[in-house]
């Protein structure tokens, strides 16, 4: 998980603490195998479908694995064994057999990795009943999500922005306890919006907030941390308040957003309470460019979230 | 060597008393009772989803399960019933299963698609190849654990053209996993002839690419898949790693049916040459000629008809699943 070192100091203190952890990636730490044997720490060929699908079946049988799949768009190769299998075993046994493991990887950083390897496949599963899905907005939310993961009951996709390394508090970040999965985090607070940000898109809603504030104009500002499950009370009871929702991500509008705004919809009342106040602050429906001359024009800036809440802040003719 | 006379003791499952050819074929009778039965049921419209009838494989699951002991687990697919039973699930509850009912191994869910944490029957998987790595990690298991069991998955010739296949081959050598692949080569996936699409069928070459140890064997002849699968389970258990066993076999009947049993016909030569080698003829002929008495040999059929019976009228008693049940078990509470 070299996209955030701190993440691996994390996991070396659940490896310590249960031993029913096992690690699999295509590149381990040399002093885990030492440390936790290489039946534990497994080094694997590239081979990403093998690997989960091993998972699945070391979870069935008593272990908690943790697969690095290094980038998020990886994970469109082990559809089957998460999807058709990891995420259905225990509806399709009905409760007889359970596939505790965690998949991690990187969705988009200012890497010019271009349109294969920069992407935010959130969204897909969310559509996945089964699959938790945890997409931390801070470093300390990270390890924190992270600690919780390695305890959940079934399967969990832990996603990483490479942008929550940038000016992250270590020191919080290593001893954040675990905390539950379904509960958002309220990062400002105001009734002007409700503006809900999603992983790596949480610092430029941050910055997005701040500067209206400054200007005397306040929202809400909740991170969700978790996509699966929603803390979809949190969410209505803020846009109760506001009655106005400005989603940001750093993935495509028709992913995560998408999705919470539909989760939205199906609470009774709000609907009306929103109005049509709906807006989005998120990457184009289209692939990541390499080149930063297009690049740029691909992520959710904080401007564009302060002038989202503007727009819904007026009044309407 | 004791011969249980008491065919079936435990319901089907076989192996816990070591092998011998008697109860071995006790259970193939078991086994090609129950698919000729649920055939029948589906085309009745009772069984719920697809049939693929085991008939004419017996041997494989037979002597494959004598092999193993409680711990070890089992990764199956939808050709799985002879499996399930031959490794001792609940005849009962796999035929309420069959019919879709509350009571059945998956509380009707799964259908033939079945797991049972009882007998460590993973998973019966709708998706060829996909069982392959399943059954790894639960040999991973073994190695953290350092339990001695075994993971052993069933595949057919099918099985081979899938990637995540090759993926896993070539993980379980390098990792030495205690991981026996039981290939059921039958000449068949789905409705297409393995040589139409493969570039031929020494199958025993692909896991050999993947510098896995691999046998051959007469999957028709229960005690010889027995004594390569014992082989196979002694290596694994001792640290020696996986064993790809090709159990070459055929699908005497057809692929799959739903309401109306399947109109696929086999080319008859080739037909007439397997089903003179059929695994329970072979077994009866030994036994004969071995000095058993041929009232035993039929007794053996008519208690499979019994068990049979029981099961289904069992099956057709047990209860449906309540609507709540809907969606219920899509996530697993915290321990």
């Amino acid at each position: 998980m070299n996209e955030l070192a701190v993440l691996d100091v994390v996991l070396e203190d659940e490896l310590r603490r249960d031993d029913s952890l096992v690690f699999l990636a295509t590149s381990t730490p040399p002093e885990w195998r030492r440390e936790f044997g290489e039946a534990r720490i497994r080094t694997c060929a590239i081979s990403e479908q093998a690997m989960v699908g091993a998972a699945v079946g070391a979870a069935m049988t008593g272990l908690r694995p943790v697969v690095d799949l290094n980038r998020a768009s990886f994970s469109f190769l082990v559809m089957d064994q998460l999807v058709n299998h990891a995420a259905r075993l225990h509806y399709l046994t009905d409760g007889g057999y359970r596939a505790p493991m965690v998949v991690t990887s990187a969705t988009r950083g200012r890497q010019q990795l271009g349109p294969q390897n920069e992407q935010c496949p959130y969204g897909v599963f969310m559509q996945i009943p089964g699959i938790r899905v945890a997409v931390p907005g801070t470093a300390e939310d990270a390890c924190a999500l992270l600690r919780s993961a390695v305890r959940e009951s079934g399967p969990v996709m832990l996603f990483i922005a490479p942008e929550l390394a940038r000016g992250a508090n270590l020191r919080a970040a290593l001893t954040a306890p675990p905390v539950p999965f379904g509960e958002a985090m309220l990062r400002h607070r105001g009734d002007a919006a409700t503006v809900v940000a999603i992983g790596g898109a949480v610092r430029p809603a941050v910055e997005g907030v701040a500067a209206l504030a400054a200007q005397g104009i306040d929202c809400d500002l909740i991170d969700p941390r978790t996509l699966v499950p929603l803390d979809v009370e949190a969410l209505a009871s803020s846009l109760r308040r506001t009655g106005r929702l400005v989603l940001v991500d750093d993935g495509p509008r028709s992913g995560a957003p998408a999705q919470i705004l539909s989760a939205l919809y199906d609470v009774p009342g709000l609907p009306e309470a929103l109005g049509g106040r709906v807006a989005f602050v998120c990457a184009p429906d289209s692939p990541v460019p390499s080149t930063p001359a297009l690049e740029q024009y691909t992520w959710p800036e904080p401007q564009a979230v302060a002038a989202a809440v503007r727009r819904l802040a007026e009044p309407r003719p | 060597m004791t011969v249980n006379r008491n065919p079936f003791p435990n319901g089907a499952e076989i192996g816990r008393n070591g092998f011998d050819l008697f109860s071995a074929y006790s259970c193939m009778a078991l086994i090609r009772e129950y698919e000729e039965r649920v055939m029948e049921l589906r085309t009745a419209g009772e069984v719920v989803g697809p049939v693929h009838p085991y008939i004419g494989q017996e041997a494989i699951a037979v002597g494959v399960c004598a092999a193993l002991r409680a711990g070890d687990s089992i990764v199956s697919h939808y050709r799985g019933h002879g499996h399930a039973l031959a490794r001792g699930v609940s005849m009962d509850a796999l035929t309420a299963e069959l019919l879709g009912r509350k009571s059945g191994l998956c509380g009707g869910r799964a259908a033939a698609l079945v797991s049972d944490p009882a007998v460590n029957l993973l998973l019966s998987s709708g998706i060829i190849g996909a069982g392959i790595p399943i059954a790894a990690g639960a040999a991973m298991t073994s190695q953290v654990r350092g339990s001695g069991d075994v993971a052993v998955v069933f595949l057919g010739d099918g099985g081979l053209g899938s990637g995540v296949v090759h993926e896993t081959l070539l993980m379980a050598t390098a990792q030495r996993l205690p991981l026996i692949l039981v290939c059921e080569h039958n000449s068949y996936q789905g409705g297409t002839r393995s040589e139409e699409v493969y570039p031929d069928l020494d199958l025993t070459r692909i896991p050999l690419g993947h510098r896995m140890r691999t046998v051959s064997v007469d999957g028709n002849d229960v005690t010889a898949v027995h004594e390569a699968a014992a082989e196979a389970v002694a290596a694994a258990r001792s640290g020696a790693g996986p064993t790809f066993v090709e159990a070459r076999t055929y699908l005497t009947r057809f692929h799959l049916q739903f309401d109306k049993p399947s109109t696929e016909r086999r080319p008859a030569a080739e037909l007439a040459h397997w089903l003179d080698r059929d695994p329970l003829q072979l077994a009866h002929r030994r036994l004969l000629a071995a000095g058993t008495a041929d009232e035993d040999l039929a007794a053996v059929a008519r208690a499979a008809a019994e068990r049979v019976a029981a099961a289904v009228a069992f099956a057709r008693s047990a209860p449906w699943p309540a609507p709540s049940d809907v969606s219920t078990n899509v996530w697993a509470e915290k321990p």
